[in-house]
């Protein structure tokens, strides 16, 4: 008899779990598992945004083969930018975050001031970001050519296209979305800086440590789960890096600049290959997956 | 105590989803208003009408390219509120989308079938898409009252399996804009009329140090504003119609011939080097501050180049093999359309609307020198400016149009034939690889 009401209860308690869980568990696959799942099987189809799914356009993993093998795509030359990109961030990006973080937090004058000015990027719009950058760039008149031929850097007349130059291009457009977000890692990595116990500062002080000392053997281990979460999102959000680039290059010139997300759009809209694209958007969630398990293991590991 | 948690949970439950519920109605509200008043590249503009609602009132809405910073944006303003004033009973919206965003904009809306009641297009491949997959409203009954304004020659790049689906506003091709102050520093009192002598006057002007040529690599239809009249004045604007409708092949010996004068211009410093990597508005700017000779581009900017503090001209790009082609054979046509959805409710009534509107921008952009007019003229144009007036004359003389190989082409083949341009703007390939790459990826 007690049984029965025990499991009784366990069940009444399941279903109440359930309907607490249900409306979130709806929102997550309508707009998340659905999405993917759509997004793969048209990745299946050769079909155009206004055809529907029919069996005759059906080519299984036909798609996923041509994005590699096909000279008009640019896949390959994209991913290794965006890679590229990825790398920059983790390698650049980071530590100069964390470096500010240390910085800041740590205590300093004008400590609130800085955090502001150093933040203030990733509030702006990302469009005027790009319009900003365009400007200094701008090989007539932009502040980048005229401060070099000011400090005599470059000589006086001769121009750069910092944009328009295949051998520079990526360098250039990518400069602006590492300063973009320095800030924003900075923010994250300030939050954990500030989290750590003076006490341990102050100990570690009274046993004579420097401050690179503290923060190497105290505050960083302190902030790793910040830091992996900021490598996590630095090497996704490179992957999945597009508006800076479509305003400063849309991709060109003739390529160089070429990320997955710009040739997903080219597919997708302006080629009308619905299948395509959609393939790219699946490589790329894949992609997004796999960096974000194997940074996991990463710092697993190192623990 | 359990009990009471959970039914308070189920009450908090229950009192946000109703909260949600209410927030959504709000949201989406506040939403559609600020996409009308903050997107950076959208600019929208509502015309109530001007008297008050009756029982019947339709709502239509439009979508166009005509921003602001647009040269037909004055035609649409003007045109918008002399329909709108004529049709009370009718509500008008229209939102103006930057030329390339839009392009992307429609397309989505299309795969979606969201389209708006009428939306800007362009003739040729570019609307056949949206007819195959039966998006677009057929005009031909709605057509019947305008046939006496609007000649049916005109509607050819609109025309679908013998029916008619949009109305053409203006009509464009390519002119040689020129800097006459600039051409006259150099010698020049007119436009070259031959290439030998465009050469010349272009070698000179090198040798002054100036530019000849400014062309946006950033947008790559620009470099196309370029190499097609050169195309055309090399093999023909027959042979170069049939290439663009696949029923001919780029493998063509006069092809690489072509590509080999335009890499020569490159190579002799014609371009502006910084060109590459600046958009048309950009470029447009630097020909209107003076700082090149010559801009190759649509006649919609005859309003602007007009306006110009400098002595301008514009002109047909010469002839190059005077065996294949002629002075007459023009790139361009009647390409500019405004379609009706198939999804629209007042699909009758927005193709009626459409027509009226279309004749009142074509007349209104024909008096702005923002284009060529694709009805008739009944009105008297004493204030076109003579940069129009002089295309005009060149349209009178013409015996043949190809439309722009990029809107005459489907998406994928348009995007692969764009894509080998920007490498020859590049240098990345030369004749041979332009031709052979087209040949293998085209046909």
């Amino acid at each position: 008899m007690k049984g029965n009401i025990r499991m009784n209860k366990k069940v009444k308690n399941g279903i109440n779990i359930f309907l607490f869980l249900l409306p979130g568990l709806a929102l997550f696959i309508g707009v998340l598992i659905a999405p993917i799942f759509m997004s793969f099987r048209y990745s299946l189809h050769d079909m155009s945004l206004l055809d529907p799914l029919t069996k005759e356009n059906y080519i299984g993993f036909n798609n996923y083969v041509k994005l590699f093998t096909s000279g008009s795509i640019h896949f390959p030359k994209a991913l290794l930018n965006s890679l590229l990109l990825a790398a920059l961030s983790v390698f650049i990006q980071l530590p100069l975050s964390l470096g500010l973080a240390l910085l800041l937090g740590k205590g300093m004058k004008g400590e609130r001031g800085f955090l502001s000015v150093y933040f203030m990027p990733v509030l702006i719009s990302t469009i005027i970001i790009g319009q900003l950058w365009l400007k200094i760039y701008n090989p007539d008149y932009g502040l980048l050519t005229r401060a070099l031929w000011a400090l005599h850097i470059l000589p006086k007349g001769q121009l750069i296209q910092w944009l328009g130059d295949k051998k520079i291009a990526l360098a250039s457009a990518f400069v602006p979305i590492l300063w973009q977000y320095v800030g924003y890692h900075m923010l994250l990595m300030y939050a954990g800086v500030k989290g750590v116990s003076p006490d341990l500062r102050e100990a570690a002080m009274l046993d004579g440590a420097t401050d690179g000392q503290i923060n190497r053997y105290i505050v960083i281990p302190s902030i790793k789960p910040i830091i992996k979460v900021s490598v996590i999102f630095a090497v996704t959000g490179s992957l999945k890096s597009y508006d800076l680039i479509k305003v400063l290059t849309d991709g060109g010139p003739n390529h160089a600049t070429e990320v997955p997300t710009t040739i997903m759009i080219n597919q997708l809209i302006l080629r009308n290959k619905a299948g395509m694209g959609s393939t790219i958007a699946v490589m790329l969630i894949v992609l997004c997956f796999f960096f974000a398990l194997v940074i996991n293991k990463v710092f697993k590991k190192e623990d | 105590m359990k009990k009471f948690v959970a039914m308070v949970l189920a009450a908090a439950m229950v009192c946000g989803l109703c909260a949600c519920g209410e927030t959504k109605t709000e949201t989406s509200t506040s939403t559609a208003t600020s996409t009308s008043t903050v997107e950076a590249s959208t600019e929208t503009s509502t015309e109530p009408a001007p008297e008050p609602a009756t029982d019947e009132q339709i709502s239509l809405k439009m979508w166009c390219i005509a921003t602001e910073s647009d040269s037909n944006y004055p035609a649409y303003k003007q045109a918008i509120e002399e329909v709108t004033a004529a049709h009370p009973e009718i509500n008008f919206e229209w939102e103006a989308t930057e030329n390339e965003a839009y392009k992307t904009k429609i397309k989505a809306a299309a795969a979606a079938n969201e389209l708006p009641d009428i939306f800007f297009t362009w003739g040729g491949a570019f609307l056949g898409d949206f007819v195959k997959a039966d998006r677009v409203y057929c005009l031909d009954d709605a057509y019947k009252a305008f046939t006496a304004d609007l000649p049916e020659s005109m509607l050819d790049n609109t025309t679908y399996g013998g029916k008619h689906y949009g109305v053409p506003l203006t009509m464009n091709v390519v002119g040689l804009f020129a800097n006459m102050d600039m051409l006259a520093e150099v010698g020049y009192t007119e436009v070259p009329k031959t290439y030998d002598e465009l050469i010349d006057c272009c070698d000179k002007l090198v040798a002054a140090g100036k530019i000849p040529f400014g062309c946006s690599g950033k947008e790559t239809w620009c470099v196309t504003e370029y190499i097609e009249p050169l195309l055309e004045k090399t093999i023909g604007a027959g042979e170069l119609a049939k290439i663009f409708a696949k029923e001919s092949t780029w493998n063509n010996e006069d092809i690489k011939k072509a590509i080999g004068y335009f890499q020569e211009w490159i190579a002799k410093g014609y371009f502006d080097p910084s060109g590459i990597s600046l958009g048309n508005d950009e470029v447009k700017n630097n020909f209107l501050q003076g700082k090149y000779a010559f801009y190759q581009n649509g006649t919609w900017n005859c309003g602007d180049v007009a306006a110009a503090s400098f002595k301008s001209a514009v002109s047909e790009f010469p002839v190059i093999d005077s065996s294949k082609s002629a002075l007459g054979q023009l790139i361009g046509g009647p390409s500019d359309t405004l379609a009706v959805a198939a999804s629209s409710p007042n699909a009758e009534v927005a193709a009626n609307f459409t027509f009226e509107l279309g004749r009142a921008i074509c007349h209104y952009s024909y008096l702005a020198g923002s284009g060529l007019p694709s009805w008739k003229v009944d009105y008297e144009t004493p204030d076109v400016n003579p940069l129009t007036q002089a295309v005009a004359e060149i349209c009178n003389k013409a015996t043949g149009y190809v439309l722009f190989g990029d809107t005459a082409m489907d998406a994928d083949t348009a995007q692969i034939y764009l894509d080998y341009v920007s490498q020859i703007y590049g240098s990345e390939i030369d004749g041979d690889g332009f031709v052979s790459g087209l040949t293998d990826d085209i046909g």
